[in-house]
């Protein structure tokens, strides 16, 4: 019993993550919400028409309302004159609203109530069910499976277009792409995912599933088809734990679904490679170690070319910078300090190569007063690899002296 | 004189207080949403409303009060926090702004549905009553809850007269004021907390799902009649007015009805109307432009001026 | 017009006078990624100064750090030797036409007011003399007739007037201007430049973005080049030859690109 509400629940949101992933990267997820607002009057018409829930015709009066709702959205937008994002909140408060006062006023020839639009019966669905094949399944399970099949079947025939219309609407027009005829395949996408979610989990959390598994997804991998499928597994996850959470906790299934998937995001934002918050948070303090190593070795580079001693540094995370160096085999401590060795040597003469490099070729290239050529350089010198140096070196000719007569050191693989 | 013309509608005093109060509520969204509106952010309130649910359950799960003042304070908490939770999706993460307002308004609600269902399971004192903060109901208001309606309309009003010149400047021209000095985005911060602040106090007149419709309906239809602002403001807020104060009233005469989809509806009306017969953006009046003047008109030419 | 890079300090110019405008060390980044290399000038008096160089190069971007609506990441910005934060009152702002939204419900005149308003305390409304002074700057323009007209209904060479007006209701004594003649058709431009010389004899300092070299050469008195640090500035004629514009349009931008995507990232480039 639990197994076909789970069943259905990931069924559900698999479908809503495969055409949610395009709704994201195409930025139109708040008219996906509007979508998942505004099929409500469509289904309580079909069935006030005398269709039964699950039925084709209640599919139909949904893509209608949503199909609606763009005409209505760029009617006020086009008449009224007024931005987009407002024309789309007019659209489906209105359509929303005539969907609640249908079902208020038609009472008793509903069985739909005002919570169940907006959050589900999910704990009713293995008890509706329907033979197929001599076998009992779960009606909502069947529409659910049905929809998540036309939507995987359509995109898996239309891919490269709307690929191509995400990535560039106007240069897939020009293209020949039929990009009107995409959008509005996607858009009745949008409408059977909901109708099918709706029994589930409501209207609103509807745009939960369609919405958050590809916003996390999209942060963790970069190629629209793995982000697909990362969306896909995570919207079933979200649904199979959310489940068992609620289950647990004993409150809304379709609520806890949420909050799973906000988890999901959440942790999406935090691992992330490169841009989640824990590799920057990382890269910043290896960067800052990298930085004061560097000063280090530079520091000692200049007093043995000058043939001063090195100045003893008092600054606590200078210190622990020459100890570390010091285990990494690039310096040793001596009677009066600490003295470069051979690696150590290398890797500090690129260091001053390329803080030399870099003032030379700001004082030819910038207009820059030669005192003001220091600072500049003090930074970058962390930044410059071996391409760009030989790069500026070309670009420069053959004087291998910095602005303050120094002489330039070599390139050393 | 008007008031034995109400009364003839048979309602308790009750009923009117509390439509004063809603339609005070209705005038002061239309104004804030108004400038909301013009600034670009007609769904910045969006997100918030949906997040209130969580707040209004929290406060009663925290507190065991169930007075409007008390959940509807913890509304507002919730409600900053989600704007708050945008403002750091936007400088944190790739995430663009449209699916940033989805996953904050979808999850909050999904969050405020498992606190308002856990509770109701537990049987929390007063849990079953918060869904009425879904989808507006009215019916259960006191005057005193009016009064507060009234009070915090009344104060959001006056928040937009005084500093209309600093709000205009900024929704206009947000760089010009911030090379001017002000305080651009302090300024931007404090409308989008006006509009929170309305979208909280908006809760027991159309419920956390419908409430954005009272900040963007009314600025639309107000904006085809007029090119300045004052009177757009003006406008705004009377729609506003007449939406709630009739919602309230109808939705009363009708006591299943919620009173949210009244009220939206209402609003929506006004803003069809408006969208046909406004002077000079309305359908009628651009159809007859387009007609051209009428073949058997005078000829204009004088020699006058020649 | 006396322009020099800003490594003498005032006292031993010869002069002796604080400079109007100094740049010193200006580095600016968007989030981490350095677009702005160092820049180092003075301008000591006022004149008709272009900002001039390719798409992409941070003109804008100078002129915004300079207002303080974007972080300055190195070095500083002074005005009469002083902060951005004292003088405000001085200074004016028109931005490119791409920036405001033209269906907004405001006329030419309440967008001249909200230019003197932006002069008055908080919570002050415009009052006559505010009034008076936006009738004398749409004067000024040549757009007292359209002074009722929704915004929307004008065209773009009207719209910059109508932003250059609002300035000139702050009254102030420096003046930067994001492409003022963007879009603008050539009569309209040539009235906007009467408009800026006028303020540079009047004595004021007019900064302005430019992008079309023919006109820069004629009606800057002086210039500085950029494309993502300062490539050379000073008198137009100077500036404006063919060795400076090879080393600011010839792209040695490559450079710094790849330079400030690895300063973004903390790393060293390949």
């Amino acid at each position: 019993m639990h197994g076909w509400a789970v069943a259905t629940a990931a069924v559900v949101a698999a479908g809503c993550a495969t055409v949610g992933t395009l709704l994201v990267v195409r930025r139109l997820s708040l008219l996906g919400d509007a979508i998942s607002h505004a099929v409500l009057p469509g289904i309580v018409v079909a069935v006030l028409l005398g269709a039964r829930p699950g039925d084709p015709a209640v599919l139909g009066g949904a893509t209608v309302a949503a199909l609606v709702t763009v005409g209505l959205t760029r009617l006020v937008h086009r008449q009224g004159g007024v931005a987009e994002d407002a024309s789309v909140g007019v659209a489906f408060t209105t359509l929303f609203a005539i969907g609640v006062l249908l079902v208020t006023v038609s009472g008793s020839r509903i069985d739909l109530d005002p919570g169940c639009i907006l959050y589900g019966i999910l704990e009713l669905v293995p008890f509706d069910t329907v033979a197929v094949l001599g076998v009992e399944l779960p009606r909502a399970f069947l529409s659910a499976a049905g929809v998540l099949l036309v939507v995987s079947l359509g995109l898996w025939l239309t891919w490269r277009w709307q690929v191509f219309t995400a990535f560039d609407a106007a240069a897939a027009r020009a293209a020949g792409v039929p990009t009107a005829a995409v959008t509005v395949g996607l858009l009745v996408g949008v409408s059977l995912a909901t109708v099918a979610g709706f029994e589930a989990v409501g209207a609103i959390l509807v745009v939960a599933m369609l919405v958050v598994p590809a916003a996390a997804a999209e942060l963790l991998v970069h190629r629209l088809q793995w982000v697909l499928l990362l969306a896909v597994c995570l919207a079933v996850g979200a649904a199979v734990g959310g489940y068992l959470a609620a289950w647990r906790f004993d409150t809304s299934a379709a609520g806890m679904m949420a909050v799973v998937l906000g988890l999901e995001y959440a942790v999406a934002v935090l691992v992330a490679p490169q841009e989640g918050l824990l590799a920057r948070g990382s890269a910043r303090l290896a960067y800052a170690w990298r930085v004061r190593c560097e000063d280090r070795l530079a520091a000692l580079w200049r007093a043995e070319e000058s043939a001063t001693p090195a100045a003893a540094s008092g600054h606590l995370v200078a210190r622990l910078a020459l100890r570390w160096l010091r285990l990494q085999g690039r310096v040793e401590a001596t009677s009066d300090g600490y003295r470069l060795l051979a690696r150590g040597r290398r890797e500090a003469e690129q260091v001053v190569r390329s803080h030399r490099l870099w003032e030379a070729w700001l004082g030819r290239h910038a207009e820059l007063p030669v005192d003001h050529l220091h600072p500049p350089a003090e930074w970058i010198e962390h930044h410059l690899g071996a391409r760009l140096r030989q790069r500026i070196e070309q670009d420069l000719g053959r004087d291998a002296v910095d602005p303050h007569g120094s002489r330039i050191p070599p390139e050393r693989g | 004189m008007m008031l034995p013309a109400i009364l003839a509608f048979g309602l308790p005093y009750n009923t009117l207080v509390v439509a004063a109060g809603v339609a005070a509520v209705g005038g002061a969204a239309g104004v804030v949403g108004g400038l909301s509106v013009l600034r670009g952010r007609a769904l910045s309130g969006d997100a918030a409303a949906h997040a209130t649910l969580v707040g209004v359950a929290g406060a009663l799960l925290a507190t065991g009060q169930r007075s409007l003042a008390v959940l509807l304070a913890g509304g507002l908490v919730a409600a900053v926090a989600a704007v708050g939770l945008l403002v750091l999706i936007r400088r944190f993460t790739r995430t663009r702004d449209d699916a940033a307002t989805a996953t904050v308004l979808s999850v909050s609600f999904g969050l405020g549905i498992v606190l308002i269902s856990g509770m109701v399971a537990r049987g929390v004192p007063g849990s079953a009553g918060l869904e009425r903060f879904l989808l507006g109901h009215t019916a259960a208001l006191t005057a005193s809850d009016a009064l507060l309606l009234g009070l915090v309309s009344a104060a959001a009003i006056a928040c937009v007269a005084i500093g209309l010149k600093e709000a205009t400047m900024v929704a206009f021209d947000p760089a010009f004021a911030a090379a001017a000095g002000w305080p651009a985005a302090a300024i931007d911060m404090v409308l989008v907390a006006l509009v929170a602040v309305m979208v909280v106090v908006g809760l027991p007149a159309a419920g956390a799902v419908l409430v954005t419709a009272l900040v963007v309906i009314p600025p639309v239809a107000a904006r085809q009649w007029t090119d300045r602002i004052v009177p757009l403001l003006a406008i705004a807020g009377v729609i506003g007015v007449v939406s709630g104060l009739a919602g309230v009233v109808i939705s009363s005469l009708a006591p299943r009805l919620p009173t949210g989809p009244v009220v939206v509806l209402l609003a929506a009306g006004w803003l069809a109307v408006s969208l046909v017969v406004a002077p000079s953006r309305g359908l009628i009046a651009r159809w007859r432009a387009r007609r051209g003047p009428r073949p058997d008109a005078p000829s204009l030419v004088s020699g006058r001026d020649g | 017009m006396n322009l020099r890079p800003a490594t003498e300090s005032p006292a031993s110019s010869s002069t002796g006078s604080i400079p109007l405008l100094e740049w010193h060390d200006l580095t600016v980044a968007y989030g981490r990624r350095p677009v702005l290399w160092n820049v180092d000038l003075e301008i000591a008096s006022p004149c008709l100064f272009g900002i001039i160089g390719p798409n992409g190069a941070g003109k804008s971007t100078l002129l915004k750090a300079s207002l303080g609506l974007v972080p300055v990441t190195g070095g500083s910005v002074r005005f009469w030797g002083e902060p951005l934060s004292r003088v405000r009152r001085r200074l004016a702002y028109v931005p490119q036409r791409e920036t405001v939204d033209w269906d907004f419900p405001v006329s030419v005149m309440d967008v001249v007011l909200m230019g003197a308003a932006s002069q008055l305390g908080w919570f002050r409304r415009a009052g006559r003399r505010e009034r008076e002074l936006a009738g004398d700057c749409l004067d000024r323009v040549g757009l007292t007739d359209l002074a009722g007209r929704q915004i929307g209904r004008l065209s773009g060479g009207q719209q910059q007037r109508v932003f250059l007006a609002r300035a000139l209701a702050r009254e102030a004594d420096i003046y930067f201007l994001d492409e003022p003649m963007a879009g603008v058709d050539a009569g309209s431009q040539e009235q906007i430049f009467a408009i800026l010389a006028g303020l540079r004899d009047a004595g004021k300092l007019v900064v302005a973005v430019h992008h079309d070299l023919q006109t820069a050469a004629r009606w800057f008195d002086a210039a500085a080049l950029i494309d993502m640090r300062l490539v050379a500035a000073g008198p137009t004629a100077e500036v404006l030859t063919p060795e400076n514009l090879e080393q600011t349009y010839a792209g040695r931008r490559g450079i710094l690109d790849e330079l400030g995507r690895a300063v973004a990232r903390g790393v060293r480039t390949p």
